[in-house]
């Protein structure tokens, strides 16, 4: 097991290196040049080239290339074009913020998910299961970013009952789960973020909980006497790793792919924080939030697999 | 029968059952006879070729220019004259844009996916059969693309490239082939391991053929049936990219594009604006239920 | 976890929220709060000059500072001039006519307590031009770039006087001065002139203070008191700028009561806002929405082409399109402008246009526009471009649209034609505030891309003249008499595919009164008072 745990965790390393790569060059495919967004629409070349050498970017790109994965390693992403802060804090600012609608939204998805899921699993074949599938599969197919259009219109500009956009009334630095002055802001966003975790995470629970529902030792569970409570309450026991990856992956993957979510609810969160990088192309930032957006998910995924691993030794990866 | 996560959580690589699905005489037959009965995947099968046969066949059928403009009939209702669903922003009329806007959605929705399966089941394919350090190599590259969540891969793509639809499909195209190639080489090397394989191997068959005949048999199906699975994903994201500015140009119809173009007409006719949201919808739904469909009636695992 | 404790679940989470409902802090404000929605991507820069374009100054640069010239913005009816700020007087030097002498107010105390004397304003001028002064950062430099580009030096001639020095003489040098703001050399110096740590204490002399900061949220700032004019003094307690650049963003937000001072709403929202009982304010303004023209490639080289091109338009139906957001533009300037003169007026005649283009050999006219998806001043590209190509076809030409983002755009608008020479124009807004920079740096050889904004590089000999002359005319009114007939020389040779100019429409929540809109880029906040 803990060879096992060694070797993963090694192996994630050349994974995080050839990100970083990736990282890195992203941002040079990009038409234009770095610095052209400090400057005013009709700035000399000269002023450019300036700029350009000030900033380090008239180097060679492989130079360039080590010398910020040099500070990266040391936790210096460098500072933001735009307004000269580091870029480490504005992207853990922002990151802490998308954890909180991505917990939440991994967290009511769940909620209803295991209720649903685990039921129609229960009464496979029947109405309900079918329901269930249905809703599911509407959940992944929507749109959205659609929806949250929708819900802004009918519950904040219609109903006046939560507001349209932001995080909290004072701004992300106040913002506190325990009043709901500032919690409400967070209600919208985390509802249109719940449907595609609901959707995948219903259909897994489901899953899971039917097939294990249909293996032998139930059947000898019954024959024993045991309550149908008891045996489902076994059946969703064995079921639950497998439910827990997926909504542990699905936590993962809204983290790192937020960006339209947020840009329609102005959530100050890394996905917000990626779209305006790209429009200004503040490189330092964009290169800095990507990265770290990526081996959240590298962690996130391997922990996930250990967990499971743990938990049940025949799930293994290579 | 496990159902294991597939779509839009490209993350997954749970791999629970071994038995690939093999194919026996009267396969699509059993195939057929499941397919006939699960009338919900025949009726979405149906949207599905509605939908395409609309796009195919948009200068026929669209009422009206689809890039024609006229200040004067401007964010018109439902219903309104000759309008069947309205006008947009600029005076067009949204039935047209919507049936070529399914062209567009389509497009980016079906070249990325069928390019990245020709590609990443190549890839995935090579990796499995030939194993070794070549399969090494292959994999952890994959594993390289994998460590991105699809939306954020795909933005930075295309967002970093300048947006435009030919950026568009190449980032959904890069979005797409990690996935499709672990399958492959999942399912190739299951299959290059059974003993049928050893056999062909032993009685000197060229190794062409031995490709050809008994792994990629057993290959496609997977693949196939992932792959259909992507599609709507693929129109999703897709979408998602115009949305954000990053896909499609003005003024060419596309549903993503409407959906962000019309949102500031949003007090004005909501309706209407929420119009490309429900083709969105519908097409996704469609694509997904009919994969599904599929996957249980050619009884493959993935 | 048996089936009926996880049923429970979610009846658990939404009691819980439910008593989270009940559980209202009382939020008791004893202060008037403003608080504004700008269209800005983000927070614009507070350390001196500003950045996200003259929203950033507009917000952020004249609430927390001041320039040697400042702007009138109390009035409506007529464009807002310069008027004293930090210098009570200022003129040419008889004897040198690139020496200006600036009389400086005397008693001026930052937010910081610094004094303002000629030291701290000489430093002011230098660190933007001057790469060996402490306090030069590379980024201030560039961003004012286009002004300070003929500024030799600065001179303190006694505690309350200064000099400053032009390269070339330059009759426009005060507008150069008129948005070139003091910041306290006492909190720099403080911070060794790092403004990553000046910016937690920034330090102006303006009418509003720096309180706090959530980057890329908001910008809190509060009432100075103390502020050298007392006119001036805001009414109210706090101003909050928010950045929001979506423009349905906004208008949700201000129906929801979360803000009461929006930017720019777009037209389709104007009604809904105004039903709700917003105040929605428009009044012309320095801005125009036109083409800049390629003067080498074909066929814009062609003046009838050009003429062509703006007989075509139907610029009514734009402003139908716009709700009324925007005013029907033929030539550079604002007809309320004070160098508008009697230009021509291409009035809508397609027929016409049909006949310049045949006239010219051009029929049909293919002709390629660069244009974006947004950016500031921009209005509503994608309609309004729609429309643009609908009624330029409408008269022979074949337009081909090249959509790009802003940051492309600008990159196209910087190198000009030389680089980009596949456009026939490019569709920029601009400001035209001030002479220099809202008309000579279109028409003048000097300014020819990239050195300047003349994009297509266009040429006229007479003009060449009369800009010489106007720089070296030191009389205001004669100086604006030789303006004036460059802008109506520049109409008559269809410099430009004249459009629209925005109304620069605001919405304003109910309970705000006493906002006069100013005829300028820039507005005064310290007259609103914020009701309930």
């Amino acid at each position: 097991m803990w060879a096992y745990t060694a070797r993963r965790i090694l192996y994630a390393v050349p994974i995080a290196i050839g990100v970083t790569v990736i990282c890195f060059g992203l941002v040079y495919l990009a038409p234009g040049d770095p610095v052209q967004m400090l400057l005013p629409p009709d700035a000399s070349q000269a002023d450019v080239e300036f700029l350009k050498k000030l900033y380090g970017f008239d180097q060679p790109i492989p130079i360039q290339y080590f010398k910020w994965l040099a500070r990266a390693v040391t936790g210096d992403l460098g500072t933001s074009l735009q307004t000269s802060r580091p870029v480490l804090g504005e992207v853990s600012r922002a990151l802490s913020n998308t954890v909180i609608i991505s917990l939440g939204a991994v967290i009511l998805a769940f909620s209803l998910a295991f209720v649903f899921g685990t039921t129609a699993a229960y009464f496979v074949g029947r109405p309900i299961d079918r329901v269930v599938t249905g809703i599911s599969v509407i959940g992944v197919s929507v749109p959205n970013y659609w929806l949250g259009i929708v819900l802004i219109i009918v519950f904040s500009v219609e109903l006046g009952v939560l507001p349209a956009t932001g995080m909290g009334s004072n701004g992300s630095d106040d913002f506190t789960l325990t009043s709901w002055n500032q919690l409400k802001y967070a209600i919208l966003p985390i509802i249109t973020l719940s449907m595609v975790p609901l959707g995948i995470i219903m259909r897994s629970t489901r899953a899971a909980v039917a097939e294990v529902l249909a293996h032998d030792f139930v059947q000898t569970l019954r024959a024993k006497g045991l309550s149908e409570l008891s045996v489902l309450r076994h059946a969703v026991r064995n079921a639950l790793p497998q439910i827990l990856a997926v909504m542990g992956l699905q936590f993962g993957y809204l983290v790192g792919g937020s960006i339209l979510i947020e840009t329609i609810f102005t959530w100050p969160g890394t996905g917000f924080l990626l779209s305006k990088a790209i429009l200004t192309r503040d490189i330092p930032v964009l290169q800095g939030a990507i990265l770290v957006l990526a081996l959240c998910f590298v962690a996130t995924n391997l922990v996930v697999d250990l967990l499971q691993t743990a938990v049940d030794p025949r799930i293994k990866r290579a | 029968m496990t159902d294991v996560t597939v779509g839009s959580n490209l993350g997954s690589n749970l791999l629970v059952d071994d038995a690939p699905a093999l194919k026996v005489r009267g396969y699509w037959a059993t195939v057929a006879n499941r397919l006939r009965y699960d009338y919900v995947t025949l009726f979405f099968a149906a949207v599905i070729v509605l939908i395409v046969l609309a796009a195919m066949c948009a200068p026929l059928l669209a009422p009206f220019d689809p890039l024609k403009t006229s200040m004067v009939y401007r964010l018109k209702p439902v219903g309104f004259r000759n309008f069947l669903l309205g006008t947009d922003e600029l005076g067009r009329d949204m039935l047209s844009r919507l049936i070529y806007g399914g062209r567009m959605s389509l497009l980016m929705g079906l070249v990325p996916v069928v390019t990245a399966t020709i590609l990443g089941g190549m890839l995935g394919v090579i990796a499995g059969f030939l194993g070794g350090r070549t399969n090494m190599l292959i994999m952890r590259t994959v594993d390289i693309f994998y460590a991105f969540p699809s939306v954020l891969l795909a933005v930075a793509i295309s967002g970093t490239m300048g947006g435009g639809m030919a950026n568009g499909l190449i980032a959904l195209t890069l979005v797409f082939i990690p996935p499709l190639c672990r399958i492959a080489e999942t399912a190739t090397t299951q299959v290059r391991n059974l003993d049928f394989v050893e056999a062909a191997r032993a009685s000197g068959a060229p190794t062409w053929s031995i490709v050809v005949h008994h792994v990629l048999g057993n290959v496609l199906a997977p693949v196939f049936i992932y792959a259909s699975s992507l599609i709507s994903v693929a129109i999703l994201l897709a979408a998602g990219l115009s949305f954000l500015g990053l896909g499609v140009e003005p003024p060419t119809p596309d549903w993503g594009l409407m959906l962000s173009t019309l949102r500031q007409a949003i007090y004005v006719q909501p309706y209407v604006c929420a119009l490309p949201g429900v083709a969105i919808f519908i097409t996704s739904l469609s694509f997904n239920l009919v994969s599904d469909g599929l996957r249980q009636a050619m009884d493959v695992r993935i | 976890m048996s089936t009926l404790r996880a049923s429970l679940k979610p009846f658990a989470f939404v009691a819980a929220l439910g008593a989270m409902m009940v559980i209202q802090p009382a939020e008791v404000r004893a202060e008037s709060v403003l608080r504004v929605a700008m269209t800005a991507g983000d927070i614009p820069d507070w350390t001196g000059q500003p950045d996200q374009g003259f929203e950033g100054y507009r917000f952020v640069g004249w609430s927390l500072y001041d320039a040697l010239i400042n702007w009138e913005l109390s009035r409506s009816d007529r464009e807002a001039p310069m008027t004293p700020g930090l210098a009570v007087k200022w003129g040419i030097d008889p004897k040198d006519n690139k020496r200006w002498v600036f009389e400086l107010r005397k008693g001026v105390k930052f937010h910081d307590g610094c004094a303002l004397d000629a030291d701290l304003v000489v430093w002011n001028i230098q660190r933007l031009i001057d790469d060996k002064t402490p306090g030069f950062h590379p980024v201030h430099y560039a961003r004012y770039r286009t002004r300070t580009v003929n500024i030799d030096h600065a001179e303190k001639i006694d505690p309350t006087t200064v000099a400053i020095y032009t390269k070339t003489p330059d009759s426009l040098t005060p507008y150069a001065m008129s948005m070139w703001y003091m910041i306290s050399k006492c909190a720099a110096e403080k911070v060794n002139y790092d403004y990553a740590q000046y910016a937690k204490a920034p330090a102006g002399t303006g009418p509003y203070k720096f309180d706090r900061m959530v980057p890329r949220e908001r910008l809190e700032l509060t009432k100075n008191a103390d502020y050298w004019d007392p006119r001036r003094v805001p009414k109210h307690d706090r101003l909050v700028l928010i950045p929001m650049p979506e423009a349905t963003t906004r208008a949700a937000a201000l129906l929801a009561g979360q803000i009461d001072f929006l930017e720019a709403p777009s037209p389709d929202t104007i009604p809904r806002l105004k039903s709700a009982g917003m105040n929605v304010v428009t009044l012309p303004y320095p801005h125009n929405w036109h083409y800049q023209l390629n003067f080498v490639e074909p066929p814009f080289n062609d003046v009838r082409v050009r003429r062509a091109a703006n007989y075509a338009l139907n610029r009514d139906e734009m402003v139908d399109m716009l709700g009324g957001v925007a005013q029907p533009g033929y030539a550079i300037y604002t007809p309320t402008a004070k160098l508008y003169g009697n230009p021509v007026k291409y009035l809508y005649d397609p027929k016409k246009a049909t006949a310049l283009l045949k006239e010219a050999s051009c029929y049909p006219c293919a002709i390629t526009l660069a244009i974006s998806t947004s950016g500031s001043g921009q209005m509503q590209p994608l309609p309004m471009n729609e429309l643009v190509k609908a009624q330029l076809e409408a008269a022979g030409f074949k337009v081909k649209l090249e959509v790009m983002d802003w940051n492309a755009l600008l990159d196209v608008g910087i190198k000009g034609r030389e680089k980009y020479p596949q456009y026939s124009g490019i569709n920029i807004s601009r400001a035209t505030q001030d002479p220099g920079y809202g008309l000579l740096r279109f028409v003048t050889k000097q300014q020819w891309s990239p050195a300047g904004g003349n994009w297509g590089w266009y040429v006229s000999p007479e003009i060449e003249d009369l800009t010489k002359e106007a720089m070296a005319t030191f009389d205001d009114e004669a100086r604006d008499l030789l303006l004036t007939r460059i802008h109506e020389i520049a109409s008559r040779d269809a410099v430009m595919l004249f459009v629209t100019h925005d109304l620069n429409p605001r919405a304003l929540s109910p309970k705000l009164k006493g906002f006069v809109q100013a005829q300028s880029w820039f507005q005064d906040l310290t007259q609103i008072v914020v009701g309930n």
